[in-house]
């Protein structure tokens, strides 16, 4: 027996006698090192599934933008319209130089994250659109089709105003309405069609069918080319890739998912994933109950996409499969306005039907998606100097992220073409300088320097002069009215995306380790090379997102320490508590010649000792759950944890640095912590042996 | 003979609330190496105190003691403690053993302190002492295992483990039947006589001073006689 296990033996002598204490230091420190493993090891997996989601689909692992910036780049934060200010840097191309420079840059890619507006016309707008576009090409029998579309739903928005007048108050402006509508049922009108008739359809009685709200759409720009040898999670999934030098938007597919999907097909989706996936019931699910409940309010979403025989088949269809709707003398529009609306009403039992039912026979009646691949959509944005500017762009493809399906920041994004969004951000580029050119053609514009101008205004040489000149320009006008028809051309040299204008950039690194080390050189190489730049990671890039994880780490550690406040307390406390108990024996310890640093050695090892079993125990409890979460997962409750998770269930991994690390921390911590009550018991004096007190 | 302890002109006066009381009033004295000395007198006559200033486990107000002519009153907590293991040896009223270990590790308590003695001296020591209090049958219990008597003879074993010069014992005997009582003395005057081992105890036992070579009186911390 030497020294040391002679401290042992006496320390784990004290710890059984005194059980409840051992149990509760133990317990106490055992639920500090679970709280600490599980925290740390769902906080490391939710950083790498937090971080592979930003850096590998657009971030790149540093992030360039200008040192005049007023606020900081946050690429997935920022509100609506009101996109934080970072500046712009006006020639990438010389960024990329110096940054490439660097042993460190793997590649160099300009981005520019912005939002636009899409526009959006109702049904009866892209009808009556489609009826212009059919009346140009002189196909008698699409004239017709769509007539008899543009018919249907005419009839359809007299339904609604007759409801409608039931239970407004303002009868009069219901009363116009139908009487618009009528006059557009009036025989012959449909029929003969010139452009007043179409604008009649255009402005008194497309309205009538609701205002959609415009969608923001979230998009990032880059070189197509650059951008695709560097994220190789970029996967097409439908459609085609936007190709390179080609104006155009691919949409991201959650986007499209989320934004522009159908209101019916979303919230079948919905419920699809929380009651049939997730097992949830419709009554006690608030989401679901919510969503179900909206489901039948939305029958006008299937409605507005029939034509007549559409509609006929739909009916019929419904009433085979046992929704017969109101009995009576109906016509077709009440009839299976009553179908649809009792066949949107689901419970728990005719979900799965009705969901698999929907998408097999409604689904491919109407336009699932409002934008699809082939379609061209006007994107609208506020320039920098405020003007909105509005351009064309074809829809290639819907995209997403490999192996980052569920992630909802990179797939909130659209993807768009550098130029076009140069254009719509209000810089000239040579296509919109072309325009330009064309326009002041038409209008006869004078290039007029800004000394020149006072001259030009209030005339230099003689009035009559200058009458001459006006009387010119009104000649022209009113014979040719201006058409600013676009002169953009739909590709763009290759060159025109190798420099000029971006927001930031991402840099990818060839080993990610360093990166803080690269970020601080690059900085310097960017100072030296006199450029006025930011280089921030991609958590700091990423914004308030990218910094969530260093609060819930903050938090965490914050309870952590609360809970080794409190242990400390109750360990010093026992300690002293049941020394007090052992003041004859330590006494006699110390009158038989211990020193005070054995008996200080004998508590500091009675409290590691418990702290180590209590950690090791909490270790083991937070393996054992790891292993189980790893087979089965956790699945994400709410919106915000499938965020968090990046799917819907987390899979943690183990980690064993964590799992080793955390015990023997803690253990180490308890024992420094129970120093006050080890001075106490070390002061014990030698005479307390002589003591007789029993 | 040579000195083991002197007291000179030693106090010791105890705060009691707004008053004092005074343990031990000016007392000097000398013991010599190998005298088996017992400090006799009535309950709170100032036995222990008197004891207690011996064993370096308290200072006096006044005065000094010396241990082989040694000063006490310089030394520091470690250097008394350390005197406390290597020069002395202690045996209590109420036996005062380590329950948690065995007799043998009761016993090997204050050499495994001293660190110095390897596992086989240690072991030589202890079984040799084991023998010499007769409870080799006894060697691995616990103390609760065994009786007062028993118990007094491992806290003697303790006591002498180290080879003390001089041994101390406050009231030794009190918690024992007077036959165990008889037999604790006589080992420890045994160990007197074999090793020269200076033994100052305390006691009010008539019977146990008889065993005493030298008798010291105490009465209201004066030395009688």
């Amino acid at each position: 027996m030497t020294i040391f296990s002679l401290l042992i033996k006496v320390s784990l002598r004290n710890l059984s006698l005194y059980r409840l204490r051992t149990g509760m230091i133990g317990g106490l420190i055992g639920f500090g090192a679970w709280l600490a493993i599980i925290g740390m090891s769902l906080l490391r997996d939710i950083e790498t599934s937090m971080r592979t989601s930003i850096t590998e689909s657009i971030a790149g692992d540093l992030q360039v933008y200008s040192g005049k910036a007023k606020d900081e780049l946050a690429l997935f934060g920022g509100g609506f319209m009101g996109r934080a200010d970072i500046g712009a840097l006006d020639d990438f191309s010389v960024v990329q130089k110096v940054a490439l420079n660097h042993p460190n840059v793997a590649a160099f890619i300009p981005l520019g994250l912005e939002m636009a507006m899409i526009g959006r016309g109702n049904e009866m707008d892209d009808l009556v659109t489609s009826l212009r576009a059919s009346l140009a090409s002189g196909d008698q029998g699409l004239i017709a089709e769509r007539l008899e579309q543009i018919r249907f739903q005419i009839e359809q928005l007299k339904n609604e105003q007759n409801i409608k007048k039931q239970v407004v108050v303002d009868q009069a402006e219901v009363d116009k309405n139908l009487e618009e509508i009528q006059k557009s049922l009036s025989p012959g009108f449909l029929q003969h069609l010139d452009e007043e008739r179409l604008q009649f359809l255009e402005i008194k009685i497309a309205p009538l069918s609701g205002e959609k709200a415009p969608i923001y759409l979230a998009y990032f720009a880059t070189d197509m080319e650059l951008y695709k040898q560097n994220f190789s999670k970029f996967k097409v999934l439908e459609g085609e890739e936007l190709p390179p030098g080609q104006r155009g938007l691919m949409l991201g597919r959650k986007v499209r998912e989320e934004q522009l999907k159908n209101k019916v097909a979303r919230l079948f989706d919905q419920l699809h994933k929380r009651v049939i996936m997730g097992g949830a019931k419709i009554a006690k699910d608030d989401e679901a109950r919510r969503d179900s409940q909206d489901l039948v309010r939305q029958f006008d979403q299937i409605m507005s996409y029939l034509d007549r025989p559409e509609a006929e088949a739909l009916s019929q269809q419904l009433a085979t499969f046992g929704i017969s709707g109101q009995t009576g003398d109906l016509d077709l529009i009440h009839k299976l306005t009553s179908q649809v609306k009792s066949f949107l009403e689901v419970t728990d039992e005719n979900l799965p039907v009705r969901y698999q039912w929907f998408y097999s026979n409604i689904a491919p009646k109407i336009k699932l998606y409002e934008l699809s691949p082939g379609d061209t959509v006007v994107l609208r944005s506020y320039t920098k100097s405020g003007y909105i500017k509005s351009i064309p762009v074809k829809v290639y493809g819907v995209f997403g992220f490999d192996g980052l399906e569920n992630a909802a920041l990179a797939g909130g994004l659209s993807l768009l073409d550098l130029v076009t969004f140069r254009e719509l951000y209000g810089q000239m580029t040579d296509a919109s300088r072309e325009e330009l050119k064309a326009m002041r053609e038409k209008v006869k514009v004078r290039e007029i320097s800004r000394s020149q101008a006072e001259d030009a205004l209030f005339g230099g040489s003689s009035p009559v002069e200058t009458a001459k000149q006006d009387a010119v320009n009104s000649e022209t006008s009113p014979e040719e009215p201006l058409r600013a028809a676009p002169v953009l051309a739909a590709s763009f040299g290759s060159e025109e995306v190798k420099k000029g204008l971006a927001l930031s950039s991402a840099l990818i690194l060839k080993d990610f380790s360093k990166l803080q080390e690269t970020a601080a050189e690059l900085k310097e190489q960017f100072k030296q090379a006199q450029l006025d730049l930011r280089v921030v990671d991609w958590q700091k890039a990423a914004g308030t997102v990218g910094q969530f994880v260093n609060i819930v780490r903050g938090v965490l550690l914050f309870a952590i320490f609360i809970i080794f406040l409190v242990a400390l307390v109750i360990i010093n406390n026992s300690i002293v508590v049941s020394t007090f108990h052992r003041i004859k024996e330590i006494g006699t310890m110390r009158a038989i010649g211990a020193q005070r640093s054995f008996v200080l050695g004998m508590i500091l090892i009675e409290s590691g000792v418990s702290g180590l079993i209590g950690a090791s125990l909490g270790s083991l409890v937070s393996w054992l759950m790891l292993v189980a979460c790893q087979r089965w997962g956790i699945a994400a409750g709410n919106d915000f944890l499938t965020f968090l998770f990046s799917g819907p269930r987390l899979y943690p991994k183990i980690y064993w640095d964590i799992l080793l690390v955390a015990p023997v921390a803690i253990g180490l911590i308890a024992t420094i912590a129970s120093l006050y009550a080890a001075r106490f018991a070390a002061n014990i004096a030698p005479i307390e042996a002589m003591q007789e007190r029993e | 003979m040579d000195e083991a302890v002197r007291l000179d002109q030693v106090a010791k006066i105890y705060p009691l609330g707004q008053t004092e009381v005074v343990a031990l009033r000016n007392v000097s004295l000398t013991i010599r190496s190998g005298e088996f000395t017992t400090i006799a007198g009535p309950s709170g006559c100032g036995k222990s105190t008197l004891l207690n200033l011996i064993g370096c486990m308290d200072q006096p107000t006044s005065g000094e003691v010396y241990i082989e002519t040694k000063p006490i009153s310089t030394l520091k907590d470690r250097e008394l403690t350390r005197l406390r293991l290597e020069k002395l040896g202690f045996i209590f009223q109420s036996f005062n053993l380590i329950p948690v270990l065995s007799v043998e590790q009761n016993i090997e308590f204050p050499l495994l302190i001293q660190g110095r003695h390897s596992a086989q001296e240690r072991k030589k020591r202890v079984q040799k002492l084991i023998e010499e209090v007769d409870l080799v049958a006894q060697s691995h219990q616990r103390s609760h295992e065994l009786s007062g008597g028993q118990r007094q003879r491992v806290a003697i074993a303790r006591a002498l483990v180290t080879s003390p010069r001089l041994v101390l014992a406050d009231e030794p005997t009190a918690n024992l039947d007077s036959a165990t009582g008889t037999r604790i003395i006589s080992l420890m005057k045994d160990i007197n006589k074999h090793h020269g081992t200076t033994f100052i105890f305390s006691t009010h036992g008539p019977q146990v001073m008889e065993h005493a070579s030298r008798i010291i009186r105490l009465k209201d911390g004066y030395v009688v006689s």
